[in-house]
């Protein structure tokens, strides 16, 4: 019988953006070296423990969901929205942000349960599942971005959206109306990739691990 | 584009078409997994590609049940498309069989029908082929499934990984916690997110929930999990049940270890079934490059008699679609060259033609 060869480096990708960053910082101080050069979305670091892809955000969940990637860095929202499943091995202090149902400033709380609640957003499927979890019957109109124009436009009185400062919201004259979670950062896996490489994973594990009370 | 060519140019989720080569390739594959199934006394079963309904409705789990396609037949019955080869089976075998024909081995190969998301194109899970060995209890049968897995996949050249755990003992470790609890530990578990696990088992004593987290995290040998086994016995409220079966399961590893090949399996606790039939044994095959597991059995002994014939069994099945593309390294099954028949008339070419075939070789006219 055949039995598998563990390949020269494990696969992850890594979420373009703001977040970036933070997690190249994260892995410096834990003497993993990646840096993408100019342009590039493919990286290797130093020690040949990685090969790293630098990808859309909400695609990130496809790359892990199909084995593309074994390993994929992530936060809770994106995972959510793509409706795959996969193992959580490690979760971080930095990125956290709150998944929060804002409305006009002047708008009173709502009432639960409100007869129907119509809210913009980019998080469909979260928000649908959120409220029907809580027996709320809501009308979820899907937008890309600039999701705060909706309450001011006229589009919809409720958006769901991350807060991180709120500074966005009260710029356009919008509160915060409710927290409805927590969003944290994720070291995913996928569980067939996870599965063939645990010993080699399970170290990575620990070295990425923040130590208590680091960054909290 | 005319709409009509649009529509020819549709494909619906959840089935699909092969051709030529690939199709070959995939009835070369068939015909060896039946000779070595056959060479292991089992027999060949088919099954209804439909069947009603509501006699699964309480046998399918949560995606199953999303994901199984339904239609109405003519006298207004629900009907379900075949979507896991299993639980048709046993619905016919428990019609089939009496307590005297047992036990009976079986083997199958057919097309499986259910929704895939758009997202999910590669997963391939078309087409099942396996084995169920039906009135058997015991190590001996659950070891003579679980080898023929690994000779399954080795006879393929597919260098799979099999992870081995029991779905006994989730069952008795959270026998006393209700369902939904129960579901979202399940559901923690299959994802490994220890902390989501620690926090349903909040009330619990601080060092059971640190064995609870570290049993079901185990992936390893016999010999570590009887390590971790002896610190259970020192835990008053872990079953006693629960450390019975990590014994068995440590000893049916150490049998594998014995005659299968290195490597070619381990310890998994969090493996604890795909499906919610599963009652013993569980067993799943990796394989680098795919995005899930490509083949997946284990021990069912309540699922017979829910059909009317009580008959422990255990069974595995194969996805496939999902490894053709691994076993054509050897070039066993790539089409042979066929050979051109010479002569002038349709009855010269036929008589050269046959010359070439009684030969052994391939001719076309």
């Amino acid at each position: 019988m055949t039995t598998p060869r563990p390949s020269q480096r494990l696969t992850i990708a890594l979420p373009k953006g703001r977040l970036l960053s933070q997690l190249l910082s994260h892995f410096e101080e834990k003497r993993v070296s990646l840096s993408f050069e100019d342009r590039k979305l493919i990286a290797e670091d130093k020690e040949g423990m990685f090969k790293a892809f630098l990808v859309k955000n909400n695609d990130l969940p496809t790359y892990v969901n199909h084995g593309i990637a074994g390993l994929g860095i992530c936060g809770t929202d994106v995972l959510y929205e793509s409706g795959h499943r996969f193992l959580h091995l490690l979760s971080f202090s930095f990125g956290r942000t709150k998944m929060c149902l804002a409305g006009k400033s002047a708008e009173e709380q709502i009432s639960i349960p409100p007869r129907r609640l119509q809210v913009a957003t980019k998080f469909t499927r979260f928000t649908q599942d959120y409220f029907h979890s809580r027996g709320i019957p809501v009308q979820v109109i899907k937008l890309e971005g600039s999701v705060e124009l909706a309450p001011i436009l006229g589009l919809a009185p409720y958006i769901v959206d991350l807060v991180e400062t709120g500074d966005t919201l009260r710029a356009n004259h919008l509160k915060v109306i409710e927290t409805l979670t927590e969003i944290e950062v994720h070291l995913i896996a996928n569980a067939a990739f996870y599965k063939l490489n645990y010993e080699r994973i399970n170290d990575i594990v620990e070295r990425l691990r923040e130590t208590q009370g680091s960054k909290e | 584009m005319t709409s009509k060519r649009r529509t020819f140019l549709q494909l619906p989720q959840g089935t699909e078409a092969f051709y030529l080569e690939e199709a070959f390739r995939h009835r070369r594959i068939i015909s060896r997994l039946d000779d070595l199934f056959e060479r292991w006394g089992y027999l060949p079963v088919h099954t209804p590609v439909f069947d009603f309904f509501d006699i699964y409705r309480g046998l399918l789990g949560d995606a199953a049940l999303e994901n199984v396609y339904r239609l109405i037949d003519r006298e207004g019955d629900l009907l379900m498309l075949r979507s896991d080869i299993t639980l048709f089976l046993a619905r016919q075998m428990g019609l089939a069989l009496r307590k005297e024909d047992l036990p009976v081995r079986v083997y199958y190969s057919d097309v499986i029908l259910r929704h895939q998301n758009r997202e999910d194109i590669s997963k391939n899970e078309f087409f099942q082929a396996g084995v169920e060995l039906i009135g058997r209890a015991g190590k001996d049968a659950d070891l003579e499934v679980m080898v023929l897995l690994l000779r399954t996949l080795s006879a393929l050249g597919l260098p799979a990984v099999m992870h081995v755990g029991s779905r006994i003992i989730f069952d008795l470790f959270f026998a006393d916690i209700e369902e939904e609890r129960r579901k979202r530990l399940e559901a923690a578990i299959a994802i490994r997110d220890t902390k989501e696990m620690a926090q349903l088992l909040d009330g619990w004593n601080v060092e059971l929930i640190d064995f609870a987290v570290r049993l079901f995290g185990y992936i390893g040998d016999a010999d570590g999990l009887n390590r971790l086994r002896t610190q259970g016995t020192k835990l008053s409220a872990v079953p006693k049940g629960v450390l019975a079966e990590l014994k068995r399961l440590s000893e049916l590893s150490k049998t594998l270890a014995k005659t299968t090949a290195r490597g070619s399996h381990r310890i998994d606790v969090s493996e604890i079934g795909t499906q919610p039939y599963y009652t013993g044994i569980v067993f799943q095959a990796y394989v680098p490059g795919q995005d899930s597991a490509v083949a997946s059995g284990g021990r069912y002994d309540g699922l017979l008699g829910f059909f009317g014939l009580s008959a422990p069994s255990i069974g595995f099945s194969l996805l496939l679609r999902k490894v053709e593309t691994y076993v054509d390294a050897n070039g066993e099954d790539r089409i042979p060259q066929a050979e051109k028949a010479t002569g002038s008339t349709f009855e010269e070419k036929l008589a050269s033609a046959d010359i070439i075939r009684k030969k052994g070789g391939i001719s076309i006219l």
